[in-house]
């Protein structure tokens, strides 16, 4: 092989490395990418404000994905020359040691169509679940003692869990069906 | 110009990064496409847990009549059966039943119970291209598909004039492209630290280990495995993927194999590391 493969960075060999405090995080696309990955050749994307009523319906639905309060999706109508073609949904779910955005895209019929992850963020229990307005000032508290690394592009030995990804789309299908469905 | 994206797939992230200097973005994004759809196609043929999958199918009919597959899922199979043979029954595809039986995988439905017996073994591929059981077993491709799929992707990306990118799926990956560029390798017992750097350049790197609750089973003694974490280096992920597997049940007999495949292999116990292989 013309390239070289790999080579092991071990302590002794070359500097030991410092131990790396990092948590991974990656940011992906942007809502709006998210949209016109979608819907091509939509014009708009409307925000349709959901109630907590729906919301409450949307999660009775689907009892066994349960989820405390503070379920915040935000709903976007994509529509072109004034008819909606679908929505664009954009959540985000906690697990045990992540944390991931992500954006479903539904057509007109509510059929899945297509599923981002926009930011995967690794937290180690260390997060709470906020609306996403909200986040923007997460991670700026002083003394926070996991660091963001920007230079953890790759990593290998850790399983990196979206199991809590299907269970949100339940829960947006479910709400797709009690509060955004025309027909 | 780098793009990234990530999708949830083969039960975990997979996350696919080009760089597409002199190819427009139009293009760097269909290859990302076709490179994704190519992973949800594997998934879709080898998942354990879909019943439409070939191997559920195999899982429920080949031990009363040979059963067709797709030619991605024979050649992920005849793979598996390759390494169950080279490494004496240290991987083994047939050891799904314990993993249902410890509730790791869901128990699948209409599916005659394992024969106690069953093992690698007992799966014939026929000439016609069909895979018949001689009794009833249940196999599980989850311990190689991921590598595979990665191992196709990359390969998809590579037919759209893709030149350098990296496929991660779930810490197995492989990178295409000039260069080195970091990997890193978590402790096991302390996951949010990084154990070990690795320098990749072409070539692929799977790992196994305890953090997560990611579990592996001794195919010979049919018990699990934790203690330890094992990464392998291989030129196709595939391979990367399934020696992972071997060199966790058993590091001393592994190493002839890690020759074999000119692979190397970093283990990583609680009190120390040892590289094996190529490298040691």
């Amino acid at each position: 092989m013309a390239r070289p493969r790999a080579l092991w960075l071990l302590p002794g060999a070359l500097a030991a490395l410092p131990a790396y405090h990092a948590a991974y995080a990656v940011q992906y696309m942007s809502v709006a990418e998210a949209q016109k990955a979608a819907f091509a050749d939509a014009s708009t994307f409307a925000p349709v404000a959901v109630d907590r009523a729906a919301l409450d319906a949307a999660l009775a639905a689907v009892p066994d994905s349960a989820l405390g309060t503070g379920w915040a999706p935000q709903v976007f109508a994509a529509k072109k020359d004034g008819a909606t073609e679908g929505w664009l949904i954009v959540d985000q779910v906690i697990g045990k040691a992540e944390a991931i955005t992500y954006a479903l895209a539904l057509d007109a019929q509510g059929a899945v169509t297509r599923l981002e992850v926009l930011e995967y963020r690794e937290t180690h229990g260390g997060e709470i679940r906020l609306p996403a307005w909200r986040r923007q000032f997460v991670g700026k508290t002083a003394g926070d003692p996991v660091r963001l690394d920007a230079d953890i592009h790759n990593i290998s030995g850790a399983t990196l869990s979206c199991r809590h990804v299907t269970d949100g789309v339940r829960r947006l299908l479910s709400l797709h069906a009690h509060a955004l469905k025309t027909a | 110009m780098q793009t990234r994206r990530a999708r949830p797939l083969l039960g975990t992230l997979v996350d696919i990064r080009i760089d597409h200097d002199g190819i427009d973005r139009a293009r760097a994004l269909a290859a990302i496409e076709a490179a994704f759809a190519e992973v949800a196609e594997v998934h879709r043929l080898m998942s354990f847990h879909e019943a439409a999958s070939d191997v559920s199918r195999i899982n429920r009919e080949a031990s009363r009549a040979p059963v067709a597959v797709d030619p991605r899922t024979r050649e992920v199979l005849a793979l598996a059966l390759a390494f169950a043979r080279a490494s004496q029954g240290r991987f083994d595809p047939t050891v799904a039943a314990e993993l249902v039986g410890w509730e790791l995988l869901p128990r699948p439905a209409n599916a005659p119970a394992p024969a106690r017996d069953a093992d690698w073994r007992d799966v014939e591929m026929l000439d016609d291209g069909r895979i018949r059981a001689a009794k009833p077993l249940w196999i599980d491709l989850g311990g190689i598909a991921k590598g595979y799929a990665v191992d196709r992707a990359i390969e998809r990306l590579a037919a759209f004039g893709i030149e350098h990118a990296c496929v991660n799926a779930g810490g197995d990956l492989r990178r295409m492209g000039p260069g080195l560029e970091p990997v890193h390798v978590r402790d096991p017992s302390a996951p949010h630290r990084t154990a070990r750097t690795l320098l990749l350049g072409e070539g692929s790197v799977a790992s196994s280990g305890s953090y997560f609750g990611c579990a592996h089973v001794d195919a010979m003694k049919r018990t699990p495995i934790s203690e330890r974490c094992v990464s392998v280096v291989a030129d196709r992920c595939v391979v990367a993927d399934a020696l992972t597997k071997i060199v966790m049940s058993d590091p001393a007999a592994a190493t002839p194999l890690l020759g074999a495949w000119d692979a190397e292999a970093l283990v990583l116990e609680r009190d120390g590391a040892e590289l094996l292989g190529r490298a040691a």
